[in-house]
């Protein structure tokens, strides 16, 4: 029974190919970027994006768990929503809104004692959802594009936003023209992993992202509703015909993808590391690398998982590269170019079934 | 008086990148292709233009180097394009994807560049391009409105919508184009090169929003940060809100930099400091018209039937 | 020398013994067809008897195995449609190939503007269009829009982009599918005096009044195969339906007559209208029957005749403008496709790819697509995995699905054949009294037909009653115990298998005759049941 459950073989192949396809492109890409720009530091500054992140033992490794924590999690929310046949670029918004709910909770509402950050989280993913909702409800009600409300909502969640915490006496720190603290019993405990990676900034936010994952996985592939979802996501008309209802699982999907996002937003906010949503008309970064880390991880939720570490596994080894008098932003060139050619991923399959092909008339002709 | 031309001023400030880009998003899209890349585009326009400005700082006239330098953006912003032709014609990539790549790749490219060329990532620039337009600047009125103190590129944008209107409606190229967005087997059928179209409509979308992000920056800002404020996003809601329609995105762009201009200014204009409502309240507004707008037109959008849709000369 | 010769018997097309395999499938067998000038030929021929691979073959859409095609006597080659219009060929597709959003003038010069100091000039065109609309009687408004205008006035924009184009030889691909009656006289008129000015035409069709109308010579293809060409006006349109569907009855099925019990479904002045613009079309028109449990009714009719609306409607996954559903009796016209689903209605639907499978999902996961949420499947929110792939295994083994993983198969990777025993598996075997079948056997191979309809008889035996909806003839005589045919969305006939000969049915399905009992829908459904009883006897 255990050996026919597990998934299929050739399709994740395929997958996985086009997904180390696109990695090896854009790491040639930022190598020949670093070759032009200074040919002699060029190799060693390579390594170090390799590298780097382990410079400093396990201090290094911690960093790579709090980098990936986020954009595990943004990730996870754009790539749920793809498994659902629903593109959610909304993901920046989703986790600006998040970040807002949970620094308002953290900062206004304190007396909740120990349970303090739990609500701050769940603040931030009420926002996240609600922020998913709405692209949600146009879609199923309205019939209107998903990635162009998404867009808006990015915008109108930034503003949002900032008008809040800038207007608001409670939140707003005016001389550094950035949220204030939260209450220290809405920082998001270490867990021991403090311990474990001694001088790095990991906290319970990761184990809280790799539950998330495990979440969504056990949603999709174990659940009803994640037969019904992925069901509407593969084939709609097939769906009708089993009498599913669409409007509500896109509406459903868009609320869980938001969540994710708003948990993201939340997490950062409450790691007690020194972020705070900063009063500038910037959408976060966060959102947008959630997509890339979404098509490399081929959008299953252990995929995801692994590119988010991927990736922030290169940001980490980035920031080592100012010792070369690179600048970091080559690590986000790496990871557009590996975001453009893992569309490609038709070219790939075809590419993969052609060569397979001649093998096969190779073989042919041999036995011949 | 005073109060009115300077927003006069400051709405054409924002409302001529916006129409520029919006039209360039228009070609794409009568074409077949969906551009959500134009931000990005716009960075690097943006990027190439001022790095140029930069780099001569006094050496030549004002208006000339302006000129050389809206050559430049152009130009770049064709190749940039090149890219998002690439993956979704000969590729048939997922389109938003392509897009979203580009849009990351812009900022951290010209960035890092920047860095390499001079250090900083701020590229400054000295603006010695406003410009009296002769006779036309003692008009009582319009003159201080529009001819004293402006850009050429306010004019710029004004010939490209005309430019834009009549070779979409009134030209060969037009109509093949069209076609394409609308339904490309039909086009394909009367023997247009449909790939060909999209290229084209692709490349003109390049152009317009390399343009669009020098268009931007040059006016509003005295350096360049890899950054143009969204400005890329917000001409698809324009182009959306103005239906895929040349006068119509004209009209969309006007309210939108009217928008932008109240915002960034209202604090200094007594009767709008006097109602009281946030500036942020007019940075999201445009959004959230959009957004309802969306709502009203979805089930009747004017929008190419046939866009984001890869096209395949095998399905018949 | 050659040449003389032809220009003697002046064809303008000849397709000389075109052959054109695709994988698994013959589509064209060694064709011949000729067509003379200023002469209507008719290609006449059942659904995938091969006529429109022809067509494509002629406009440069295919490239033929074997074979040559001559235009006015000289070898040609045709590489794509630019080729053939460059030869004066042009084509009306069934589909037409128009922007909605253009005017009619627009889309008639499209890839052939004329320009001035580049800029485009209508005037030129309009003037040869507005002659060309009076001299050919194709009157048309050229500045409506064409998403404002009725299907009949877009196939005549698409017949004045051939004349616009000079295109001397004009093909007509099933040109009257989607017309209404009046339309389709006007239609003939058009051709008839296209013909007058010296033009040619091939048209394709399987509506044999039609072919008496207008068509002078009439070739006849069937399974890919050429049967003959004959002159319309020396052959009866029983000998032309004869030369269409064959006599031989190939595969047959042991049956025992039917013993029919209750009424399970009833529908009753069911009609669906046509959703285009400027055009209402009732594509299924006050249709009522009613099935019976234990036996199989079959709807036979030539495609795109309502049958795939009236499934739909039925079904639920398509719209229904009026009349009413009902299955044992509980009136089901409002309720939800899952309701029905769960209250007695099993549907092997048409496009098994599109409706019947999701493709990425396992061939488990696929064996319960309309019951996943059942307790048999579910342990409260969470799938009861183990249940459905040993659910699974059991159907693989009861009929017999062969699949490289068993029930962890993607079905993407299956065969057609494979693929559809899936679905019918599913559908046969989860709790349900009534069974619509549409075209439950379409694209498969000789083997996989055999084993289908002998399940479908096996769910008869077993006392549910079948609704089926095919286009081949064999198929409806092999299974059917009552056929009714159906015509531009009109049950016309009600007919009993064992008393009604192939020319007959072929008659009835392509409007040369119908039951004028049945064509009055108002006194259903006691009229049908009059009828059905007298068929009977």
């Amino acid at each position: 029974m255990a050996e026919k459950k597990s998934a299929k073989p050739k399709k994740s192949k395929v997958g996985l190919l086009s997904s180390i396809f696109a990695v090896v492109i854009g790491l040639l890409v930022g190598f020949i970027i670093l070759l032009i720009c200074n040919p002699a530091q060029a190799v060693p500054g390579f390594l170090t994006i390799l590298t780097g992140s382990f410079t400093h033992g396990m201090r290094g490794v911690g960093q790579i768990f709090y980098y990936a924590t986020p954009i595990i999690l943004t990730g996870l929310s754009v790539g749920f929503a793809f498994k659902t046949g629903l593109f959610n670029i909304g993901a920046p918004g989703q986790f600006m809104v998040g970040s807002l709910g949970a620094v308002a909770i953290g900062i206004a509402c304190e007396g909740l004692g120990p349970v303090h950050w739990l609500i701050a989280l769940l603040g931030g993913m009420a926002m996240g959802a609600v922020w998913g909702a709405v692209p949600g409800i146009l879609k199923a009600h309205f019939n209107v594009n998903e990635v162009i409300s998404s867009i808006m909502m990015n915008y109108i969640g930034m503003y949002m936003t900032n008008w809040t915490v800038k207007s608001s006496t409670v939140l707003f720190n005016t001389l550094r023209n950035e949220s204030k603290n939260v209450a220290v019993t809405a920082n998001l405990p270490k867990a021991g992993l403090d311990v474990l990676f001694p001088g790095s900034s990991v906290n319970s936010g990761f184990i809280i992202a790799v539950v998330a994952v495990i979440l969504i996985w056990v949603l999709l592939y174990k659940t009803k509703l994640g037969y019904e979802l992925q069901a509407c996501g593969f084939n709609r008309f097939a769906s009708k015909y089993a009498g599913i209802n669409e409007k509500r699982n896109i509406m459903m999907a868009m609320v869980i993808a938001g969540a994710l996002s708003g948990l993201a937003g939340a997490i950062v906010m409450l790691a007690g590391s020194g972020s705070h949503i900063t009063v500038k008309d910037v959408i976060a970064s966060e959102g947008f690398t959630g997509i890339a880390v979404a098509l490399l991880g081929l959008s299953h939720p252990f995929g995801v998982l692994f590119a988010g570490m991927f990736i922030a596994y290169l940001t980490a080894g980035g920031f080592y590269l100012q010792l070369f008098q690179f600048s970091t932003e080559i690590i986000d060139i790496i990871v557009a170019v590996i975001i453009y050619f893992s569309a490609f991923a038709l070219f790939v399959k075809l590419l993969i079934d052609k060569l397979s092909k001649k093998k096969e008339i190779s073989k042919e002709g041999g036995e011949k | 008086m005073q109060v009115i031309i300077f927003i006069v001023q400051q709405t054409m400030y924002f409302s001529i990148p916006l129409l520029i880009v919006a039209l360039g998003a228009m070609f794409a899209e009568r074409s077949g292709i969906i551009n959500i890349a134009m931000e990005g585009i716009m960075i690097m326009g943006a990027f190439t233009g001022i790095l140029f400005l930069n780099l001569t700082g006094n050496s030549m006239s004002g208006q000339l180097q302006l000129i050389i330098a809206i050559i430049i953006s152009v130009v770049t912003g064709m190749v940039f394009s090149l890219f998002h032709a690439y993956a979704s014609i000969n590729m048939k990539a997922d389109q938003t994807i392509s897009g979203t790549a580009l849009n990351m790749f812009a900022p951290a490219f010209a960035i890092f560049v920047a860095r390499v060329i001079q250090g900083v990532q701020q590229v400054q620039f000295t603006n010695t391009f406003r410009t009296d337009v002769p006779v036309l600047k003692d008009i009582p009125v319009l003159g201080p409105m529009f001819f004293q103190g402006a850009y050429i590129t306010t004019y710029l944008g004004i010939i490209i919508l005309i430019v834009s209107t009549v070779v979409l409606y009134r030209t060969r190229f037009g109509l093949r184009l069209r076609s394409c967005g609308e339904n490309p087997h039909a086009a394909d059928a009367a023997g247009i090169n449909v790939y060909k179209m999209q290229y084209a409509g692709t490349l003109i979308s390049g152009a317009l929003a390399g343009l669009g992000g020098l268009v931007f920056v040059v006016p509003t800002s005295v350096n360049f940060n890899a950054d143009v404020a969204g400005y890329g996003f917000l001409a698809i809601a324009v182009l959306i809100f103005g239906q895929w329609h040349p006068i119509k995105i004209f009209g969309a762009s006007l309210f939108f930099g009217v928008m932008k201009a109240i915002s960034a200014s209202y604090s200094g204009i007594p009767f709008l400091a006097g109602l009281g409502i946030p500036s942020y309240f007019y940075k999201m507004f445009p959004y959230i018209v959009t957004l309802v707008v969306l709502i009203f037109t979805s089930k009747n959008s004017q929008a190419p039937k046939a866009e984001g849709k890869p096209f395949d000369k095998g399905q018949r | 020398m050659e040449n003389i010769s032809e220009t003697k018997d002046n064809y303008v097309v000849e397709m000389l013994n075109i052959t054109k395999i695709f994988p698994g499938i013959i589509a064209n067998d060694d064709v011949t067809i000729r067509l003379r000038k200023g002469e209507i030929l008719a290609l006449l021929g059942e659904n995938g008897a091969g006529k429109s691979t022809l067509m494509s073959v002629l406009f440069g859409l295919y490239q033929p195995e074997k074979g040559v095609i001559k235009v006015r006597g000289k070898e040609v080659k045709i590489n794509g449609p630019l080729d053939a219009n460059a030869l004066g060929i042009g084509m009306v597709h069934q589909h037409f190939k128009l922007v909605e959003n253009f005017t009619v003038l627009q889309n008639i010069v499209l890839g052939l503007e004329t320009t001035k100091n580049g800029f485009l000039k209508m005037d030129d065109a309009r003037k040869k269009v507005l002659e060309l609309s009076e001299k050919y009687n194709l009157r048309i408004d050229p500045d409506s829009k064409i998403e404002d205008i009725t299907v009949g006035q877009q196939q005549r924009v698409e017949i004045l982009k051939m004349l616009y184009r000079d295109n001397e030889i004009m093909i007509f691909d099933e040109p009257t599918a989607v017309l209404t009656p009046q339309e389709i006289d006007e239609l003939m008129a058009i051709m008839k005096n296209l013909i007058k000015e010296g033009k040619s035409i091939l048209f394709i069709t399987h509506k044999l009044n039609e072919i008496k109308a207008v068509a002078d010579r009439c070739a006849v293809l069937r399974r890919g195969k050429y049967i003959g060409t004959i002159d319309v006006a020396d052959t009866s349109k029983e000998e032309m339906s004869e030369m269409m569907v064959g006599r031989k009855v190939e595969l047959t099925v042991e049956k025992k007559p039917a013993n029919p019990g209750k009424t399970i479904l009833e529908v009753e002045g069911l009609t669906v209208e046509a959703g285009l613009k400027g055009h209402k079309k009732h594509v299924v028109d006050n249709v009522s029957f009613k099935v019976r449990a234990g036996e199989i009714v079959c709807i036979a009719g030539i495609d795109g005749n309502g049958q795939t609306e009236l499934i739909s409607a039925i079904s639920g996954i398509g719209p229904m403008h009026s009349g009413h559903i009902s299955i044992n009796g509980e009136d089901m016209t409002h309720k939800s496709i899952r309701y029905k689903n769960t209250h007695g209605l099993s549907h092997i639907p048409e496009d098994r790819q599109k409706y019947g499978l999701v493709l990425d999902y396992d061939l488990a996961y696929n064996t319960v697509l309309q019951q996943y949420f059942e307790p048999q499947f579910s342990k409260g929110m969470f799938l009861n995995t183990d249940a459905i792939y040993s659910y699974s295994d059991e159907l693989i083994k009861n009929y017999d699905i062969r699949s490289g993983e068993g029930s962890a198969t993607l079905t993407r990777s299956m065969s057609g054949g494979n693929q559809q025993k899936v679905i019918v598996a599913r559908e046969n075997t989860r709790p349900h009294d009534i069974l619509l079948a549409v075209q439950p056997t379409r694209g498969l191979d000789v083997g996989a037909i055999e084993y289908i309809h002998k399940e479908l008889i096996k769910e008869r035996d077993g006392g549910k009653a079948i609704l089926l909806v095919s286009l081949e003839l064999d198929e409806v005589r092999n299974l059917a115990d009552r056929i009714l045919v159906i015509y531009e969305g009109k049950i016309v006939a009600e007919l009993d298998p064992d008393k009604v000969s192939n020319q007959d049915i072929g008659l009835y399905m392509s409007g040369s005759k119908h039951q004028d009992v049945i064509g009055e829908g108002e006194d259903a459904p006691s009229g049908v049941m009059a009828v059905k009883k007298g068929g009977e006897d």
